[in-house]
């Protein structure tokens, strides 16, 4: 038997599923033949469970709880309905024997599969209705919001403001294009990872006030940021920036800039 | 919670899995409002797909009414049991490693030290592990989650993140010693 995992953290990594196959396998039939690990993992199973509870809060669909019960019950009366049929027969004496209960057992038991496979296929195909729903939703967003690019891009009216990096700051480049008679706001850019607990942020700075937060983002290595936006009510913009900031964002800029670009 | 505590709650799944084994529907009904939302999250986390999320989910109940026999209840924790099964189908069928994942209960028992029975001790329990999980650096705790909800291993986050492998482990084993640490306190 091969030797015992040398970190007690390996029963974990093992439960999560972080261990690569050259690290699973000797780990694996170490387990098999040793009831000692064997129940040291089962222990970090139940903890590594534990992190279901990470995920957001989302209630169970409405209605899923009855179309279970309604496929149990299907179910159940599919495989009821010999055994109810036969009692009935016995109860009504010799007659009903006859070709009556051959007739009507099969005819309701073949009823009730019908039932759930109907069932079944309704299921299937309000699956396959929400998902083109979902597909034409998508494409509609997709072309109404290609429309508004190309809008953009072609009038006279877009104003583009380069992000220039600033000094010691996450490598990156930016731009964001601006249309005060379309209200619309572009940003588009690339940046390095926010720092960890961070996200970097978009501020419009207005010529009088307090700058006007134009999103928060995390960006993926490699991956360039892109969003539309309406232009805040009223707003003449001075310059745009992008500082960092705690995650999820601020009520107004407390982080260094990262990026910034005189509007004018 | 006292492991007194922890059995009497053990006791009580077990007794509604010993009225679904009497075909008592009632009784699953029950374990469906118990154990519904707690696992409906975990898999619109991982599926990022809310009917994909409710089919698993429709799956593993319709299972347990089906095969009751399948948990024993002397030998782990009811609502740990279902969160493993899930998991695990909803990762095999997110990674495509086998569409038809999970069509049998698996027989592994998953024991629990803390009771999950109410939606109080739900609740506290929500709190906690996030509390232990936001209380990791960034780094650790995406590495975490990338494990834990999306299923990647070393080497698929080190390929996700662009970090180097032995960041990866180093930074997963140093969360899982500190998540142990607090989880077990």
């Amino acid at each position: 038997m091969s030797a015992h995992p040398s970190r007690e953290e390996d029963f974990d990594l093992y439960a999560l599923g972080a261990l690569d196959a050259d690290e699973c396998g000797p780990f694996g039939e170490h387990l098999a033949a040793c009831p000692e690990c064997a129940a040291k993992l089962t222990e970090a199973k139940g903890r590594i469970a534990l992190l279901a509870f990470a995920a957001a809060s989302v209630a169970p669909a409405s209605g899923a709880k009855q179309r279970l019960m309604a496929r149990i019950d299907a179910d159940a009366a599919a495989a009821q309905l010999p055994a109810k049929a036969s009692v009935r027969s016995e109860e009504r004496g010799v007659g009903f024997s006859g070709w009556w209960a051959a007739a009507l057992v099969p005819a309701t038991a073949v009823l009730a599969i019908a039932t759930v496979v109907l069932w079944q296929e309704k299921n299937d195909l309000d699956k396959q209705i929400a998902a083109l729903r979902n597909s034409v939703t998508t494409e509609q967003e997709q072309l109404s919001n290609s429309t508004k690019l190309a809008n953009l891009i072609g009038s006279s009216d877009t104003v583009t403001v380069n992000l220039a990096q600033r000094p010691g700051m996450p490598k990156g480049v930016a731009h964001v294009m601006y249309n005060m008679k379309m209200k619309m706001l572009m940003y588009d850019g690339e940046l390095e990872a926010a720092p960890a607990g961070k996200s970097y942020q978009l501020w419009v700075v207005p010529m009088n006030g307090n700058p006007v937060s134009a999103g928060v983002f995390q960006p993926v290595p490699g991956q360039t940021d892109h969003w539309m936006m309406a232009m805040p009510e009223g707003l003449v913009p001075k310059a745009f920036a992008v500082t960092i900031e705690p995650a999820g964002g601020m009520a107004q800029p407390t982080g260094p800039e990262v990026l910034l670009g005189a509007a004018s | 919670m006292s492991e007194e505590t922890a059995a009497q709650a053990r006791a009580s799944d077990a007794a509604l899995m010993e009225r679904i084994s009497q075909r008592d529907e009632s009784a699953l009904a029950e374990l469906y409002d118990r154990y519904a939302g707690m696992l409906t999250s975990v898999l619109n986390r991982i599926m990022r797909d809310a009917q994909a999320a409710e089919e698993i989910l429709q799956d593993v109940f319709y299972q347990l009414w089906r095969a009751p026999e399948r948990f024993d209840a002397s030998r782990g924790s009811l609502p740990a049991w279902l969160v493993v099964i899930c998991r695990n189908r909803a990762i095999s069928r997110l990674r495509k490693k086998n569409p038809a994942a999970g069509d049998e209960l698996v027989d592994d028992m998953v024991p629990l030290r803390f009771h999950l029975e109410t939606e109080v001790s739900q609740q506290q329990m929500l709190g906690r592990v996030r509390g232990a999980l936001e209380s990791l650096p960034g780094e650790q705790r995406a590495a975490v989650e990338l494990a834990y909800f999306e299923g990647m291993t070393h080497s698929e986050i080190a390929a996700r993140t662009g970090d180097p492998l032995g960041t990866v482990k180093t930074r997963l084993r140093t969360a899982i010693q500190t998540l142990k640490r607090t989880l077990n306190a």
